[in-house]
């Protein structure tokens, strides 16, 4: 095990490579530059190929072609990337391709401000592209080491799901320096219960199957297998069709492989949660280690509090808001979004939100939430940057 | 279904759902038999398409594997895939003029920037006619469409000094030619060339749209008077840029993208690497 200090940008590019990522394109943006630097240095050196894309656009299709020729393959991007990719995020949903995508948040709407972080494609993430009738996996690293372990894990996920698999990070997670543990062989990748699998080919013509069925290999191109893939309706052996029942079985397919096995999805962190608190801070990212620190100085002080990290974001976990409590979502938005998701998982439990835009709340603040919260009363709004749900 | 069809062809895609009287057919035909010409096998072929026309009416209709992608992304996909795909495999494109030489443009300048191993053919039909006729980049200039009621106003990709070819060219590509669909062997053979070219190649082909292009903007149905208004098109002594043959052949010239890559990539890995590149699986 090697133990380095550097960036989250190094840590994804380490991630990938050990996963056998062996194809990167991308395009040059703030904070997610350092992941396209990192590979074209790496990705020569590991036998892999690096491609420097024309636009976001490009970047996400030549990965998709890829995939499609049997590489594993990763983009990344920031936000006013982000949204470009919703042309290819279709194609490769639909046509159930395996494709990392990392997005390094920063704050917006669009170019905003590139060094300053934010929680703005919360949604976007869940709705990547248009038309619906499909769930999408996002997973949501707090630091340098997850977001190594993350990395590793989302192609692990994308290769047994075959679809694409977001990593949604922020700007303080991929350009913060951190120490972090890197595996030199598999025992010690296994230690750190990750797993790799070979990407492998489906021997088609068959292009999917109408269930929610994994661990079928994506259809792979140039093995003369007559696969077909496309941006059409497709039949089951993977004809463009114009049949209604031939959209409602892919959409089934495509809804259904991914909420029929989240178990192997669905992850968090619980801080407190084992006495019922009457207060639930609810996270994810860079926000989520202030929320840690929070809940530590508000337990401390005796008020009965805990904490909730998502890290994985979608399919989001409703049941974890099963329980009656006071939640509060502390975000990097002014517009509230992750809350929304809160308050409709939450059914009658109260549901509060701190936002704040472009930097971090401070632990104090959220303390002082708390304790109003406890109290019976969400406290006066004394910035223009906290609002009241 | 012909046996020569049966030998290419999926059986569950024809007939084709294209127009009666579309020129698209014809095109389609030229580029099999270029494969033939060219003795491939089904396995030696992956075949891209785009939206429109062309794509629509392509897809999926090659025995072997196809993909297609959404307008004007095909070129960025044949990327990723020319650099997974060994050297001997070949890619076809077929697309149309809208996938071609608008939305998909700068994707295809930079695949001849890259001189990657691929051979587009564009099946153009001077307009968006799968929408319905609209518009596009080749409609010859005061041409009435659905979008041009009053005549169309736009510089094309085919008029005054402008040829779109003469851009591709300037951008790298190593083999660029056109054609009517309605021409024989001389059209076949720049498809050979063009598929057996060791990067990109580009045939630009015009065909006749009957339904749209014919009704609305050379108002007539009639078949044969479409066809002929195209086959003036090429008549020696017109226009220049209808000339139909090779446009320009630079093959051999220039190395192609991704076996350069991948010969580099092996070079620096032999020099570079590391125990940290490690892939666990």
């Amino acid at each position: 095990m090697k133990r380095l200090f550097d960036t989250g940008n190094a840590a994804i590019t380490e991630g990938a490579v050990m996963a056998g990522c062996r194809l990167f394109s991308g395009y040059p943006i703030t904070p997610a530059t350092e992941i396209a630097e990192n590979m074209s240095r790496r990705m020569p050196q590991v036998g892999g190929y690096y491609i420097q894309a024309e636009d976001e656009t490009a970047s996400f299709h030549i990965c998709i072609g890829g995939a499609l020729g049997g590489l594993k393959a990763m983009t990344a991007t920031s936000g006013p990337g982000y949204v470009l990719f919703s042309d290819p995020y279709g194609w490769a949903i639909g046509s159930e391709v395996p494709v990392v995508v990392v997005n390094s948040q920063r704050v917006g709407p669009v170019s905003g401000i590139t060094g300053a972080p934010g929680q703005g494609e919360f949604y976007l993430s869940r709705y990547p592209t248009h038309g619906g009738n499909f769930e999408t996996i996002v997973l949501a690293p707090a630091g340098v080491q997850e977001a190594f372990s993350m990395t590793v894990e989302a192609f692990y996920l994308a290769e047994r799901f075959r679809t694409p698999v977001t990593l949604l990070a922020d700007q303080i997670v991929t350009d913060g320096l951190e120490s972090f543990d890197l595996p030199e062989n598999e025992e010690e990748l296994r230690a750190m219960g990750l797993r790799v699998i070979p990407g492998k080919a489906h021997a088609g013509p068959c292009f999917y199957p109408a269930t929610s069925e994994i661990d079928i290999p994506p259809v792979r191109l140039g093995r003369n297998t007559g696969g077909a893939c496309s941006d059409w309706t497709p039949t089951e052996e993977g004809y463009d069709t114009e049949e209604v029942e031939a959209q409602v079985k892919h959409a089934y397919r495509l809804t259904r492989k991914v909420l029929d096995h989240r178990d192997l999805i669905d992850r968090y962190e619980g801080t407190c949660l084992e006495d019922d608190p009457d207060v639930v801070l609810v996270s994810y990212g860079s926000p989520s280690r202030v929320m840690a620190s929070a809940v530590k100085k508000a337990r401390s002080l005796g008020l009965k509090v805990g904490g909730i990290r998502l890290k994985s974001l979608w399919p989001f976990q409703d049941r974890l808001f099963a329980r009656r409590a006071v939640y509060l979502t502390v975000e990097l938005n002014l517009d509230g979004q992750l809350v929304r998701e809160v308050q409709r998982a939450a059914g009658g439990s109260a549901v509060h939100f701190i936002g704040r835009c472009g930097e971090l709340p401070t632990a104090a603040e959220l303390v002082e939430a708390v304790i109003g919260l406890s109290e019976g009363c969400f406290p006066a709004p004394k910035l223009w940057e906290r609002w009241a749900w | 279904m012909d046996r020569w069809a049966r030998r290419w062809l999926r059986e569950r895609k024809i007939p084709s759902t294209a127009c009666v009287g579309c020129g698209l057919g014809q095109v389609h035909k030229k580029v099999l038999m270029a494969v033939e010409q060219l003795k491939l096998g089904v396995g030696d072929v992956v075949w891209g398409t785009g939206i429109g026309c062309a794509g629509r009416q392509t897809f999926n209709t090659w025995k072997g594997d196809n993909f297609a992608g959404t307008h004007g992304r095909v070129y960025a996909i044949a990327t990723g895939l020319r650099t997974a795909l060994p050297d001997d495999k070949k890619i076809i494109l077929t697309v149309g003029d809208g996938d071609a030489f608008g939305i998909g443009l700068s994707h295809l300048l930079h695949c001849a920037r890259r001189n990657l191993g691929v051979a587009v053919i564009v099946a153009d039909n001077f307009g968006y006619q799968s929408t319905g006729g609209q518009y596009g980049f080749t409609t010859p200039l005061g041409c009435v469409t659905d979008s041009s009621p009053y005549g169309t106003r736009e510089q094309g990709w085919l008029q005054n000094d402008i040829d779109i070819l003469t851009l591709l060219k300037d951008a790298g590509a190593t083999f660029l030619a056109r054609h009517s669909s309605f021409e024989g062997q001389n059209a076949v053979d720049s498809v050979v060339k063009a598929i057996d070219n060791r990067g990109f190649s580009l045939v630009h082909f015009i065909y006749p749209c009957v339904t749209h292009f014919g009704a609305i903007s050379l108002g007539s149905r009639d078949k044969e008077a479409v066809y002929r208004w195209f086959e003036r098109l090429f008549q020696d002594g017109g226009d220049p840029r209808f000339r139909s043959g090779v446009y320009h052949d630079a093959r051999g010239s220039r190395p192609e993208f991704a076996a350069s890559l991948r010969e580099w990539t092996e070079r620096v890995s032999k020099e570079n690497s590391t125990t940290t590149g490690k892939r666990f699986d």
